[in-house]
């Protein structure tokens, strides 16, 4: 009885871990629980979505995207309404981290194996829908995905090679400073305005907090996005337009001295000093948690896991675009910072643009994923929000300021994964070798020259 | 039943494994074997033919260093953990309290593997003002920063799979089992004492094992991928990028699965120097109690 026992516990704690090798994205089909069905066909009766349809098919779609724990709750409640409103469509969900999210769906792309629905990035469609064959074009779905509701520039920088409508930008975003108001604080200090502010903090937090105290923190693709701020205002264009690297060698050894500066005058930490730290991003930095690097330069998109990160004891503020880099702009750029796209191998695609439509069009999808994934780009959107007032203050005041300021537009080239890789890209080379003293700025300047070079030809 | 039939039956027998074979091993096998002759990229397709990626394998400083830091990895790791699992497992093979619970808990760390549990942990112990700082700070000693200082960081990643030596620790247990006792006995009467029993008696009559846990720990550590991956993602400054984290970075994140294939093949065959060598070696150190003995 005993050996009976062991056995079918060993079997047992076999199957076990035979599940826990599985993968550990989540991918289950939703189900709906009534309260959700019950709030959400109260939100079905203020207004029908555009693209409503009767004649849908029952079917099943996937869809997939990524994201922290609030946009994952918000996604999952909006799919349950979804299902509820159109009962007989079935979504089957998988979500992750953007931690090697990418990795895992080009493969899928590759393979013609993805999802349906996919929350993409916006060089994805050139990087993996190089020839067209991998994104619908959203236009053969237009009677159920209302693209009205998109101005014409935003729907351009979707397109493929073929003139199609690879994606919907779900919304625009750009990079601006967020400061931990309460550091400033203590150091007796306002929030910089500018960069002359700014460098004078760094002086200011060594002298008043200690030396292990920083007033920005800046990783290598950080300090490529300030060095590009830095060039664009300075040399009033864009680093890459129309897929053409437009700087030289000597603007962007220029570029790299300049932060490296910032670097010698103590406003930002080495990236040695922060590799020791041993955090995967700022969020999950004890030094960003207890307010020793006390800001950040992120996508207005993201501060709420950084609020969430830093509680209640610490406040976060959204800083000012600079405007004293000695350029005629503020060099700041706009991008896609995320969009929906439909696989050619969707086998429902009206049923995929009916889920694209729900989220992006519908006011009722609209409100339960309100800011989620920024400030929407359609215009039923934003209205929708705004009369709810529903617009995270914290997120729309920095959309705002980045949208206001902002001089030209970031070309998918500059994100390209070669370049941009957190682990063997070449701004993480670049800025390492400055940072660790292996690279001057004149021989790491050449690597990211030739490197530009390269992917835009 | 007919006499093909029967003639064939084993064959049929082994036929799911032979495709399975063929399809998961093989072909991956030999069309790695082709790829690496070409310049293929996942999304930009194949356009060129030759040895490109070797030479690019074996002359680019960054693959050469990757290439050094995994001997050094192999060679610092393989012998550390062998040590390792002997000298407990010696001392496990006593009559001594509760050794059952402390068999139990010295193999644990080699089931928990490269999992992000033990990611947390390692960063915990060996960030900046982590536990292993502060605690040789309260005794006085200053301590590297081994998550950012290049020449350190190779040794927390060895340090993990030195720490996750149960697996051999296990047959190394085993083997010791099987010493016969009376060798002992006559040496004690002789005077032997426990080491002149341990270096005369023990290690030449477990080197069978020893040399198969020298193989196969040389062929895991040539192939280690999880630790470096999970903890410090090869960094700082590719101190910690092993060859199979560079095969893995090329293939997955940049797509060039023409230099990702080369790069496995070069792997494959210093693994095969490497294993060639100790077979070679064998002859002259390891003991088999057969009718050849040696």
């Amino acid at each position: 009885m005993k050996k009976k026992l062991l056995s079918v516990s060993l079997a047992a704690v076999m199957a076990l871990s035979m599940t826990a090798c599985g993968s550990t994205a989540v991918e289950a089909p939703a189900e709906t629980p009534a309260a959700t069905t019950e709030a959400a066909a109260e939100t079905t009766a203020a207004t029908e979505a555009a693209g409503d349809a009767a004649d849908y098919e029952e079917c099943e779609i996937s869809f997939d995207w990524w994201g922290g724990d609030s946009r994952h709750e918000a996604t999952l409640a909006a799919i349950e309404a979804f299902q509820a409103k159109y009962p007989g469509i079935t979504v089957k969900y998988n979500y992750g981290a953007w931690t090697d999210y990418e990795t895992a769906r080009a493969l899928e792309f590759q393979s013609k194996t993805a999802a349906d629905v996919n929350q993409i990035n916006f060089n994805w469609i050139g990087d993996y829908d190089a020839d067209g064959s991998v994104f619908l074009d959203l236009n053969t779905v237009s009677d159920t995905l209302d693209l009205s509701q998109w101005g014409d520039e935003y729907l351009d920088m979707m397109k493929d090679v073929n003139g199609g409508l690879a994606a919907v930008p779900v919304s625009m975003t750009g990079r601006i400073f967020y400061w931990d108001k309460t550091t400033f604080d203590e150091a007796g200090i306002e929030i910089p305005k500018s960069l002359a502010d700014l460098r004078a903090a760094g002086k200011t937090f060594a002298e008043k907090l200690g030396d292990d105290y920083y007033p920005l923190a800046l990783g290598p693709y950080d300090r490529m996005i300030m060095a590009t701020l830095y060039l664009q205002s300075k040399l009033d264009q864009p680093i890459i337009a129309d897929g053409t690297f437009n700087y030289t060698e000597e603007q962007l050894k220029d570029g790299l001295d300049f932060i490296q500066s910032l670097e010698d005058d103590h406003v930002i930490p080495s990236l040695e000093t922060i590799d020791g730290d041993a955090a995967d991003s700022f969020d999950v930095n004890e030094k960003f948690i207890s307010g020793k690097y006390a800001g950040i330069l992120e996508w207005d998109s993201a501060p709420k896991k950084y609020v969430s990160a830093l509680g209640d004891a610490r406040e976060l503020v959204v800083g000012e675009e600079f405007t004293d880099f000695g350029g005629k702009s503020t060099g700041v750029f706009y991008k896609v910072s995320m969009a929906m796209a439909i696989s050619t191998t969707c086998e429902h695609p009206k049923e995929a643009a009916m889920l694209i439509n729900y989220l992006l069009n519908d006011p009722e999808g609209v409100a339960i994923m309100a800011t989620e994934r920024g400030i929407p780009q359609s215009e039923i959107a934003v209205k929708t929000l705004s009369d709810a007032d529903a617009l995270d203050p914290l997120i729309l005041e920095a959309h705002n300021k980045v949208m206001d300021s902002a001089a030209f537009a970031l070309d998918p080239k500059f994100e390209d994964s070669g370049l941009k890789s957190t682990d063997n890209g070449v701004y993480k080379d670049a800025f390492d070798g400055i940072s660790y003293g292996d690279y001057t700025t004149e021989e790491a300047a050449g690597i990211l020259f030739d490197a530009f070079t390269e992917v835009c030809q | 039943m007919n006499k093909t039939l029967k003639r064939n039956m084993g064959l049929l027998f082994i036929t799911p494994w032979l495709i399975g074979f063929c399809v998961f091993k093989l072909y991956p096998f030999a069309s790695s074997l082709f790829y690496s002759f070409t310049d293929y990229n996942l999304f930009k397709g194949l356009h060129e033919f030759g040895i490109m990626n070797y030479v690019e394998t074996l002359t680019k400083p960054a693959n050469q260093k990757a290439l050094i830091v995994t001997f050094k990895y192999a060679f610092m790791t393989v012998p550390l953990k062998l040590i390792a699992a002997l000298f407990i497992a010696y001392i496990l093979n006593f009559k001594i309290k509760g050794v059952n619970f402390f068999r139990t808990a010295y193999y644990i760390p080699s089931i928990l593997g490269g999992s992000v549990a033990i990611s947390v942990l390692w960063r915990a112990l060996f960030k900046d003002g982590g536990l292993i700082q502060t605690g040789c700070a309260l005794i006085g000693i200053t301590a590297p920063n081994f998550m950012s200082d290049p020449n350190w960081a190779l040794f927390i990643i060895c340090l993990l799979r030195v720490w996750q030596f149960g697996s051999s620790m296990v047959i190394f247990l085993a083997a010791l089992k099987g010493v016969p006792q009376d060798l002992y006995e006559a040496a004690s009467i002789d005077g032997a004492g426990k080491w002149k029993q341990f270096f005369s008696i023990t290690v030449p009559l477990i080197t069978p094992v020893i040399f198969y846990n020298l193989v196969t720990q040389l062929c895991q550590a040539f192939q280690e991928f999880n630790g470096p991956y999970i903890i410090t993602k090869g960094g700082p400054r590719n101190s910690t990028t092993l060859i199979s984290l560079l095969i893995y970075n090329n293939a997955f994140r940049t797509y060039d699965m023409g230099l990702a294939s080369a790069m496995a093949w070069v792997l494959f065959v210093v693994l095969m120097f490497f294993t060639v060598i100790a077979f070679w070696s064998q002859k002259h150190w390891v003991y088999y109690s057969d009718e050849e003995g040696k």
